[in-house]
Parts: structure tokens; sequence; C-alpha cells
């Protein structure tokens, strides 16, 4: 050894700093375990989340012409709502009875600021609305709460004969169960059917018994008359509490409810109407399914849907597999009463394939290019790349995770695109080590400074190309719009990836280089394991 | 020297050789950019992917009832019953859908009408099934229009597949901006005709109520006056009755709610016989009010009946009233149908207006006699493309700069800065002819689409980091002092290797992402791309090296 290499570039300092350290085992372990446990823990979901603020003020007047609606209450709102700062655009929409605007900021704004501003904006212009409206509803966009994760629907089993609102009942409890799911935020029914008594007037009897709907609604609402306990004081000061109960138990109550008298005699509401208590008749909407069963489709069936969102930033897979547990549990409570369900929508379940997907391409990459590299360099210089892959990832899902993204789609396609270039700087340096190691001067060196040196040596132009691509990436963390922000975890991960790849080949290739590596034996006889033609030009060096 | 070496050294020797390496390569990069607009490779912001689920959006014309919704509901389930992939089918009458990603943009969460229903289709697994759901999509949307919107004059069916990317209000939407509202009308329908007829577009829209024929009632105040009524009493009759209403409450312990006591009139008396005036007329005279004498009164005494058209919804944006019309694309790009209906309404508009050119695509009409101007503007999906594909263009220019700048710092001389760059940007050859070959190869249309644009900006990085392994080597070489022409050689072939290996372990990363319906754009960019890029790194960069001047024998 005549002269010591003199290490010109923070590549060589890494390698030598860490060459010979006992800790950077134990750090290449951590940083698998790190990643390990990142990616196991860190929410997963279908979709990125895409932060739009926005929303919708309505305004009820009864009894208005869309054209009265425009004039008088959406024309002067859009007016003030275009005074907030960050708004993109309004929409107007006039309908009899109501005036609805809708109202989109800018992408990237901030959500409750935008909320904020919006409601202040309505509340401060409230003395300028027409008379005979109504309290206007401000309601700001949630996407996060607002798209469900998980949808069920529940309906009647084959040959049950569970009525409408008994199913709602059941529904009902069932989504209170659910609710307290951690993590579960907004629930929805959609197409149930609620309990109602429904009085039917046949008009003809009406007019028969001279009598007016008037009437019978007067009848009816001093019927249904609800009052506190009363507290009364016995002499000695004891408290004497009584309650009139509520009129109303049955049906039957309903029915004999006198509403006049005609001719001396009572006239009972079943005499000129049908009272039953059933479902809300007026409600026209529904919701219907049929599904395969042992291969066949079943007849047409009622069905009230569940649907159940999650909290921003949470696990869609953990809080679906939750609600599922739940149900099973619930089962024999809704077979029971002659209930089935099925799951018709499950995200967690697409978060959760989109994820191990994506794991499983990695792994038959990593596979593909450390077979390659068998073939081109030998199996040790394999190994050795194909352990800073993980390494690399992991410290990139680790970072991801810290940041606060979750495991989706986008971050996904950000990790696959950093398979392909987070390799390439291990490459560079186990290949020049590879090609410094069969130098015909190797033999005079020390086996450590062959080591620096080789990866000192393509440090500069290494750190230089690899912040190349990390300054391509960052340029589109300013595309602007939906479509920036659903890619944003590109120009995130991406240079997170590359920096720590840089890092881990200068750290560990050298160190696991010297552990598996050897200087290849023949050397000190003869060179006749080298390429001639570099012999040719050695005298060049 | 190796033989390899001698091949480089030889090109760099000939003068004739290096011309011929720069006119193949400058032949190469004209033709493959020549290829963008005859359409041989197809622009779209994002590819359709395979989903387990669709849902059908059903629009019967407004006024139209909640039984008449579900004929056509009916007719719909009907056909999917008949799919082998379908496993269950979720219809949602007179309400929305659960909220997904395309209900979001498309309203879905505010339908609450009688007209409207949504269908949610479940399929089997796609890995369990062979056809891809947009393909079923494709297939069944003929079928199901034809037989089941004519059940319902006027009914709009529409065919939602989940977007790949953001959603949008529908691919191409027009947005027709007037004050006069009876011609925008007029011209929307036009504009909806002409999308009709144009290739590759379905599920043509347009976004406003149908007028329908209602009866109006005009309360005849003296007579109500004189008979000891009010109007309040009438207004509140006639919805009670035909309406109904919750009048009280009842309280309950094992209910979930309160349970309401509702007042309507029965459905065989209510009904009226048919649509007309004469039936309603008569349906009134047997409704009785009551005066505080006790004596019963007709409310048809005490009111006029006209028949007359409802008045449509009034939609605006951003303060100017507007219609929009909407249409889906079939399995196309909607780029080139746009264009496409772009010229014909141009064309079919230029009778009765002046039709301008304004910003981009968009069109203003001015009315010929009137003077009335009409603007016409393009949104959607369109709109979306065009602003991606701009900012993505200008990240590009970006990161351009960016490495030209970065390499100015490193080598401080801008010719061989100027040369990484060129040889990194001549890999878009291998980007586009990449996505033609690919075209050629798959059934399904192969689009360039947003992802190969990301892909393309990474690929910059990329192959700017061979030429620079190359350029650093050899200037390391020759400062050794090893001849030019020699040590570029000799750079080339040394660097070849892991150049080689380099790339190879990208393509082989990259053909997992290329079968990616979504990610196929970037997986197919980066492999054409990488091939390009050694291709030009270790042909072309070493001719540009020999020729400039700024890498000089140090003999």
């Amino acid at each position: 050894m005549e002269k010591k290499y003199v290490v010109k570039n923070v590549a060589g300092k890494l390698a030598k700093g860490f060459l010979h350290n006992p800790l950077t085992s134990l750090l290449g372990i951590s940083l698998l375990l790190l990643g390990y446990l990142a990616l196991q823990i860190m929410p997963r979901e279908e979709n990125p989340q895409i932060e739009i603020s926005g929303g919708i003020v309505m305004v009820v007047m009864p009894g208005a012409t869309p054209k009265q609606i425009d004039n008088v209450i959406v024309k002067p709102l859009e007016r003030r709502i275009k005074e907030i700062k960050g708004v993109q655009h309004i929409y107007g929409i006039a309908k009899s009875n109501v005036g609805i605007v809708n109202v989109v900021y800018y992408i990237g704004e901030n959500r409750e600021s935008s909320n904020l501003k919006l409601y202040d904006k309505v509340m401060q212009n409230m003395d300028q609305l027409p008379k005979r409206t109504m309290q206007p509803i401000v309601k700001p966009f949630d996407i996060d709460i607002d798209i469900p994760i998980v949808t069920v629907a529940f309906y009647p089993k084959d040959g049950s004969k569970i009525s409408n609102v008994q199913l709602y009942k059941n529904v009902k409890y069932i989504q209170n169960e659910l609710n307290s799911v951690e993590n579960v935020a907004k629930t929805t029914l959609k197409g149930e059917k609620k309990e109602q008594y429904n009085i039917q007037v046949d008009l003809k009897k009406l007019s028969g018994f001279h009598l007016s709907m008037g009437q019978i609604a007067n009848a009816l609402k001093s019927l249904a008359v609800n009052v506190p306990d009363i507290k009364d004081r016995t002499r000695d000061g004891k408290l004497a509490i009584f309650g009139i109960k509520n009129a109303i138990q049955s049906v039957k109550d309903i029915q004999n409810l006198i509403v006049a008298q005609y001719m001396g005699s009572p006239i009972y509401l079943k005499d000129v109407a049908s009272v039953k208590h059933g479902y809300n008749i007026q409600n026209f909407q529904s919701a219907e399914i049929f599904y395969r069963k042992n291969g066949k489709f079943v007849k047409t069936k009622n069905q009230i849907t569940l649907t159940l969102s999650k909290l921003k930033g949470t696990n869609a897979v953990v809080i679906a597999d939750k609600i599922q547990e739940r149900l099973k549990e619930l089962n024999t409570k809704l077979s029971h009463e002659g209930i089935g369900y099925k799951i018709t929508r499950n995200y967690g379940v697409r978060a959760d394939e989109a994820v191990n997907e994506l794991v499983f391409h990695l792994l038959i990459s990593i596979i593909i290019i450390a077979l390659l590299l068998v073939f081109v360099l030998g199996w040790r210089e394999s190994v050795i790349v194909t352990f800073t892959v993980p390494a690399i990832l992991a410290i990139t899902v680790f970072v991801a995770f810290m940041t606060g993204q979750t495991m989706n789609r986008i971050t996904l396609f950000a990790f696959l695109l950093s398979l392909g270039l987070l390799v390439d700087a291990s490459i560079i340096v186990i290949e020049n080590i590879h090609r410094h190691l069969h130098d015909h001067d190797s033999i005079d060196k020390d086996m450590d400074e062959i080591l620096i040196e080789a990866t000192d040596e393509i440090g500069a132009p290494t750190n230089i190309a690899t912040l190349a691509i990390i300054l391509t990436m960052v340029p589109m963390a300013f595309v602007g719009q939906m479509m920036g922000q659903f890619m944003k975890p590109i120009p995130q991960n991406v240079p997170v990836a590359l920096f720590a790849s840089l890092v881990i080949a200068y750290i560990f290739t050298p160190y696991l280089a010297r552990k598996l590596l050897k200087k290849p034996k023949l050397h000190h006889h003869k060179h006749h394991f080298q390429k001639p033609e570099i012999n040719l030009k050695g005298g060049d060096k | 020297m190796k033989t390899s070496e001698k091949f480089i050294y030889n090109i760099l020797n000939s003068k004739f050789k290096k011309f011929l390496v720069l006119f193949i390569t400058i032949s190469a990069f004209v033709g493959s950019v020549m290829i963008l607009p005859t359409k041989i490779v197809l622009a779209k912001m994002l590819p359709g992917k395979s989903a387990n689920t669709y849902s059908i959006y059903i629009d019967t014309p407004t006024g139209s009832s909640i039984e008449q919704t579900k004929t056509v509901v009916q007719c719909v389930n009907n056909i999917l019953r008949k799919e082998k992939a379908v496993q269950d089918v979720e219809s949602y009458l007179g309400l929305g859908s659960p909220l997904d990603y395309a209900g979001l943009v498309k309203g879905s969460g505010f339908k609450r009408s009688e007209n409207v229903a949504e269908i949610v289709v479940n399929l089997s697994d796609k890995h369990k099934r062979d056809e891809k759901s947009y393909m079923m999509v494709h297939r069944l949307r003929p079928v199901i229009q034809k037989t089941c919107q004519n059940i319902v004059k006027g009914t709009n069916i529409k065919m939602i597949e989940q977007p790949a990317g953001p959603p949008t209000l529908a691919s191409v939407v027009v947005e027709l901006y007037g004050q006069n509202s009876t011609k925008v009308r007029h011209i929307a329908s036009q504009i909806a005709s002409i999308l009709k007829q144009t290739k590759g577009l379905v599920d043509v829209d347009i976004m406003q109520d149908e007028i329908y024929k209602k009866f109006e009632l005009q309360v005849n105040k003296e007579k109500i006056i004189r008979s000891g009524l009010t109007i309040k009493q009438v207004n509140q009759i006639l919805y009670l009755a035909f309406k109904g209403m919750d009048i009280a409450v009842k309280n309950s312990g094992n209910s979930p709610e309160q349970v309401p006591l509702f007042l309507v009139l029965s459905k065989k008396t209510k009904n009226l016989s048919t649509f007309s005036k004469h039936a309603l007329e008569d349906k009134l005279s047997s409704l009785k009010l009551m005066n505080k004498k006790g004596m019963m009164i007709p409310v048809i005494e005490l009111v006029n009946i006209n028949k007359v058209n409802s008045t449509p919804t009034i939609m605006s944006k951003d303060l100017r009233k507007m219609v929009n019309i909407t249409a889906e694309t079939d399995l196309v790009s909607q780029v080139y149908p746009l264009l496409d209906a772009r010229s014909k309404m141009k064309k079919f508009f230029s009778k009765n207006y002046d039709v301008r050119n304004t910003h981009l695509f968009n069109l203003q009409l001015k009315d010929k006699k009137t003077g009335d101007i009409y603007d016409l503007k393009w949104d959607g999906e369109m709109k979306v493309t065009m602003d991606t594909f701009r900012d993505l263009g200008a990240a590009f220019i970006a990161a351009l700069i960016l490495i030209f700048l970065l390499m100015v710092i490193y080598y401080k001389s801008f010719a061989i800065s100027g040369i990484i760059l060129l040889g990194s940007f001549l890999s878009i050859i291998g980007v586009i002819v990449g996505h033609w070959v690919m075209d050629i190869f798959t059934t399904d249309t192969f689009f360039l689409t947003a992802t190969s644009l990301i892909g393309f900006i990474a690929l910059m990085g990329i192959s700017s980091r061979n030429s620079l392994l190359l350029v650093d080597f050899a200037i390391g070489l020759i400062e050794k002092g090893m001849p030019k022409r020699k040590a570029i050689a000799v750079a080339t072939i040394t660097r070849a290797k892991p150049i080689f290996l380099t790339a190879a372990a990208i393509i082989l990363a990259s053909t997992l992402l290329a079968r990616d319906p979504i990610f196929g754009g970037l997986g197919v960019a980066l492999i054409f791309g990488t091939i390009a890029a050694v291709a030009v790194s270790l042909m072309f960069v070493p001719v540009l090296m020999d020729n400039t001047k700024s890498i000089k024998d140090t003999r």
C-alpha cells in the first residue's frame, strides 16, 4: 500500500464511515423493520385523498317559480358568494320552490377556512333574504365522509314475510351498532320505509257525512298530545306523581276517534277513512335488489342499503374488516328475523388487493432483476443489489407514512415508477467494484481501499445524475387542478426513493461487498482471468 | 482495442459514418414526431380500467311518475339478468345510489325526484371473467338503450363507468351560455343532435328540464272572501287532500323515530280518471271546505283551472345562464370526436350565425338577424385533459431547464450540457414508436396518456444519467492522457455495461407496469424510451462528443 486513496466525494465518505462500523448491520435490519411496520400500519385506501373544497347553499321558498327564485334568491346569493376569495366556479340552480347555489373552490384551498368563509358570507347576508324564505342550509362537501367505503343491502330472506317497517327498524338498529365501529364516520340509509299511521280518507264518504278534511285534521291533532308527568305533593310533603298516558296506544285508538256527530250519533274515523299502521306511503323513493343464489338470479326484492364511510386518513381495509366481523356477529339475530344481507361495495378489499398486487409486482421485479445480475455480474453481487431494493423501499414507505400519506393506487404507482430507477445507483456502484476487483492492479491494493475508491469514483456523476432525475420530478408537484392533486404522491415519493437509493448504495453496497466479495485469487500469478484488452491499455493509466 | 471499441472508434474516424449516425437519429426523431398528428398514436388523459362494478343512470323526462321510471328500470334489469358476469344488481328508484367518485361530480347525491333512478351492477371478480367491464358496457349500451329508452318517450339512459383518474361531469361537456332561454333550448338540441351523429360519442344528454303540461289553479279572491274563507285555507286543503300531511306524531319507545300520523285522501278517491281539465274539475267539486257558518263549499267554486306549460329549472354558471350538453365516449379518446363535432358545428351554425373562435376550442355564435350572442365552451374531461397535458408539458420544460442548469453547474460548459440534454430529449423517439407498436399488438386502442407523459419526464432524468456517466468517464480518461477519440470509444464501451444493466433493470421492472391499463402508458414509455435512450447514448452522444470542441485533448 504505497499511497492511500484520498476520498473526494460524499459517496466515498459514506462508504468509508460505514464499512467497518458494527452498527451498519443493525441499521440495515432496523430500516427493513421500520419499512415493514410502516407497510402494515399505513392506512390503505383505493383512491388518494383529494382535497376539494366547496359546498352548496340551499334556500327554500315555498310556492315560488324558477324565475322568481332565480331573481330573488339565486342571483343575489351568487353575487355575494363571488366576493369570497378562492372561489373558482359558482353554479346556480333555480327550481320551483328551491334555489341552490353550488360553490366550488380552487383545488388546494384549505377546506376548513373555505367552509367557514362560505358559512360566514351566507350568515352575513341573512337580512337580505326575501320574505317567506326558510332558513338557508349550508352544506360543505366532504369527500372522505361522503363517499362510503362499505355498502350493505338488507333484504327479506326467501319466504320471509317481514314488513318494510320491520326491516327498517332492524336496519336502523344495525346502523347504530355499526356506527360504533372505530373510525366509521357517516352512515346513511337508502330506500328505507319509515313507520307511520296512514289515515286515508274516502272523499265520497266525507261528503256523505257532510265533513271536511279540516275537521278530521283537527280531531287528530287533539288526540295526539303528550304532557309531562305532573308533580303533586301530599300534605306531609311527599311527592305524588301522576301522568296522562298517551291517548294513542294502537291503531284502534285512532280508528275509534270520534270526528263529529251526525244526526246525534258519533262518526268514528274508521267510518270515513282507512287507518293502517304501515310505512310512509308518500315516500316515492325505494331500493331493490336481485342477486345470484346457487347460480340463478332470485326475484327482485325490496332492500335497504346501509352506507358506511370512514374518517379521513384511516385504514379502509381495517374498518371494512371490522364491519364485516360485526355483521357476522349480528347475522343470527338477522336471520332469525328473516333478513338477509349482501355487501354490495367493499373498498377495503379493493384497497387491499391493490396493495398486495403491488407487493407481488415488486417481488417479481426484484427477482427478475436479481436473476439478470446473477448472469451478468455473479450471484454474490446479485444478492447485494437485491438486498438494497427492500431497504430503499422501506425508507420510502416509512417517510411516506411519517408524512401522513396513505397507501393508495397512486402511491403504489410512485413506488412502481421508482423501482426501475432505484436499483441504478446500487448497480453502478457494484459494477464499478466488480470492475475494480477484476482490474489488473487490484492485487496491489487493500480490499477496503478498492471498495472505497470504486464507490468514490462514480460518486460525483451518480450524485449529479440522480439529482437530475429528482429535478425532473420536482416540477410535477406544481401541476394544478384535480390531476395535480391526484398525482401528488409521485413528486412526493419518487425523490425520496431516489435519495434513499443513493445513501443505501453508498453505505450498504461496499459494506456487503466486503462481507461477500473476494478479490479474485488467480490475479497473483497470471491475468488470464481478465479481458486481454485491458492489459493493452494498461500503459495509459 | 476490443472489437466493440474499434467499432465506435471507426465511426468517430469517418466523417461519412458520423454523418450517417446523425442523419439516422434526426430522421428517426422527425419521423416519430410526425406520427403524432396522424392519429396513428391517439392521445387520451387516462384509459379505462376494468372494474368489478358499473352504474346505469336512468332519467325519464321531467314530470314522469315513479311508476313510469320503474318500468324502465325493470326493462334494464331484465337485460342484466341475462348476463353471466353479473353477480348482483341494486336499483335505486327516485334517489341516487350510494355515492362514488363518478357520482360525486355527476350530482348523484342530489337526486330526489320521481323521474330518476340509478342501478348499480356488481360483476364477478375481474380476474375470473373474460370480458373487461368497459367492453361489457360497450356491448350492453346499445342493447339497453334500444330496448328500454322507448318505454317512456324522452328517457335518457347512461352507462357510467368508474373513472381511472379524477372524476369529471362527462367526457365531453358543451357549456352553452345565452340570455334568451327559448333560443338556448333550440341551439342546445341542435348541438345534441350533432353530438349524437358524431362517431365515438354516446349517451348524449341535455342537462335541462323537459317542459311538460301542468294545471294551474287560480284562486278567485272575491268568492273566497264572500264565502267566509281564506286563501290559506284553500291552499292547505288542497295540499292536505292530494299530497297529505303529517298531522301529529306519536312518541314510541320501541321505534327508532317518532311515528307520524299521516292524513291524505285515499288513493282510489284521489287519483284522476284521466289527465284532463275535466277530471280535475270533477275531483275538486267533490272536495269541500267548511266555512265559519258550517256551510260546505266545493273547492271548484273558488278556483279556475288553466292548463299551462311547466317552467323549467334555470341553471347558471359563474352568474351567466348556462345549459350543459354532455356526452360520453365509447372506448375512444374524447379529443378526436370532439374536434370532429366542433368542425361539424362550425359548418352547421354558419348558416344562421356568425361563428367565431374564442379561447382554445371554444366558439361564439352571433345571431345574424338579432345580434344575440351565444357562447359555447368545452368542459369536462376535455378541459381536464388540456389542463393536465399543458401542466405536464410545462413540468417537462421546467425539468429540461433544471437538468440543463445542473449540467452547466457541473461541467461549466454549455456544449457538453447541451449534448446531454439533447441525448435525453431524443428518448421521445422510443416513447412514440413504443406506443405505436403497442397499439398494433394490443386489441384495444393503446393511448398516449398522462402516465406516458410522466414516464417521459422520468426518462429525461434516466437517459441524462447514461450520457452523464459516459461523458464523465471519457473526460476522466482524457485527463489521464488518452487521445480524445480513443477515450470516447473506450469510455463508451466501458460504460456500456452499467448502462445496459440499469436499462435492463428499468425495462424488466416496467414490463409488469406495461400490462396495467392505467400505468401501461408509463411502462411502455419507460421500456421503449430506455431502449431509445441506450441507443442514443451509445451512438449519437459519442459522435456529438467527438464533434464538440469543449472536450479537448490534453496532449
